[in-house]
């Protein structure tokens, strides 16, 4: 099957179907035009930009050059990560939670990488990249929903957490609920969709390989290896991000350092 | 267990709730602590605990300046009942053996027939233990608290208005489950006249 290469001049005329949401959202005034327009030219803009350093990172190909992009994604996800949870950019949550998503994200990437697709050069840079790319969005976005519960729910319930350390617990028997609480919300989205795959809806990574040439069974069962990964990337990553997480910001006295809270 | 504030400063946010304020508390007597609301009553419970740092001052056990292991020590021989126990979306079973999974407290792991018959001498029906926490009325919530300081029965027991809700008759089954044991420390913070005439000591606030 021959891939049908999409020209700029085709690209340009997709941007016309804008005009129908723009038109409805002006008709109903909901000011969302300006952010419409920022936002697609973000879009545009990063991926022009993706595009071309990842014709960089492939024609270059070096493990070391790779797990320094990996790096850099991760610390883009560590800080977006802290913004979007309400919590405050300080050391005691950036550099936990960098090393969560980094150590998560290298044990998901040797192992599916390496051990189940055996890449002929180490972490060759045309699966590395887009496949972290994928389970870092993913782990980005259940680290939110983790690390905001987890904190929140326990800034909100601070007696609960309290009594139970009166009643001779442990400070992590005494974040038990906590943690199982904020591991529930985090899986349950992954969970959700990883049962009705295909069913609902058919993954744009699938969607793309059948597009660009591959047989729908080679999409499907890279499809299945890359919810595996997402999975269990993120159960990994929330984990870790609150377990490490958990070493700095509480005092002595076990009490949490409320620095970290917007809020 | 003696425990001796001296000398506490405490402020929270711009309000100074204590100055330069000493008290002790005898082992083995019952304190029954009251005042205003607002007064630092609570707050002076959560400072004996370390949940809230003083300013200034110090609080001592048995003598000893409390440092961060003193605090800890210390929780593992305390039962707090809170002034309104909230414990989520949780059975009362889940509540009361919860604390015991804590390797501190499986040795003390009581059967389900010594929780029925503390439920029993507290007026709460069997059927209560497969409730949902949140489902029970102030008052049957604050005998779940009093049932569980019981089964823990740790030498300081902190109890925090453990009677608002009660009745005459849960007051009295509440005092001799909690109060009838000569050797332990005990501070109330309450208004109760019931409770407070069974204080070896009342200190106002």
């Amino acid at each position: 099957m021959d891939i049908i290469e999409l020209s700029w001049w085709q690209l340009s005329i997709g941007f016309l179907i804008l005009i129908i949401p723009a038109a409805i959202l002006w008709w109903y005034k909901t000011g969302l035009n300006k952010q419409l327009a920022i936002a697609t030219l973000r879009m545009t803009l990063q991926l022009l930009f993706v595009g071309y350093y990842l014709e960089y990172l492939f024609d270059y190909d070096s493990a070391w050059v790779n797990t320094a992009w990996i790096m850099i994604m991760v610390v883009v996800a560590d800080f977006a990560t802290i913004d979007r949870s309400n919590l405050n950019k300080t050391w005691s949550l950036i550099l936990p939670i960098f090393g969560a998503t980094f150590f998560g994200i290298i044990l998901i990437n040797l192992f599916f990488l390496e051990l189940v697709i055996q890449l002929p050069t180490f972490l060759e840079a045309q699966y590395a990249i887009p496949i972290t790319g994928m389970v870092l969005g993913n782990c980005l976005r259940s680290n939110v929903i983790g690390i905001n519960d987890f904190y929140y729910n326990l800034k909100d319930n601070k007696e609960r957490y309290q009594f139970f350390l009166a009643c001779g617990a442990t400070r992590n028997e005494a974040l038990h609920p906590f943690f199982r609480q904020a591991l529930q919300k985090s899986a349950n989205p992954t969970l959700a969709s990883m049962a009705t795959i295909g069913l609902v809806s058919l993954p744009g990574m699938m969607t793309g390989q059948i597009l660009s040439g591959s047989s729908p069974m080679t999409a499907i069962q890279y499809q299945i290896m890359i919810m595996l990964a997402i999975f269990s990337g993120t159960i990994l990553s929330v984990f870790l991000a609150i377990l490490f997480s958990n070493r700095f910001v509480f005092f002595e006295t076990d009490m949490i350092d409320p620095a970290i809270f917007k809020e | 267990m003696t425990i001796s504030i001296k000398s506490l400063e405490f402020s929270h946010g711009d309000e100074q709730i204590f100055r330069d304020y000493s008290l002790e508390i005898e082992s083995g007597k019952h304190t029954v602590l009251q005042g205003d609301s607002g007064s630092g009553k609570s707050t002076l419970i959560k400072l004996i605990l370390g949940f809230l740092q003083p300013d200034d001052g110090e609080i001592s056990l048995n003598g000893k300046p409390m440092d961060t292991r003193a605090f800890r020590e210390l929780r593992q021989k305390t039962a707090w009942l809170p002034q309104d126990l909230n414990m989520g979306e949780n059975s009362v079973r889940d509540v009361i053996y919860f604390p015991f999974l804590f390797k501190q407290n499986t040795v003390s792991k009581p059967s389900e027939s010594t929780v029925l018959d503390t439920f029993e001498q507290l007026g709460l029906h069997n059927e209560v233990l497969d409730k949902e926490f949140s489902d029970l009325s102030t008052g049957q919530r604050q005998r779940v608290g009093i049932t569980l300081c019981a089964l823990l029965d740790r030498p300081l027991l902190l109890l925090d208005e453990p009677t608002s809700a009660l009745d005459r008759s849960s007051k009295e089954k509440a005092a001799e489950l909690l109060l009838g044991k000569p050797s332990k420390t005990i501070v109330s913070v309450t208004h109760d006249p019931f409770w407070i005439k069974k204080a070896d000591k009342v200190i106002e606030l």
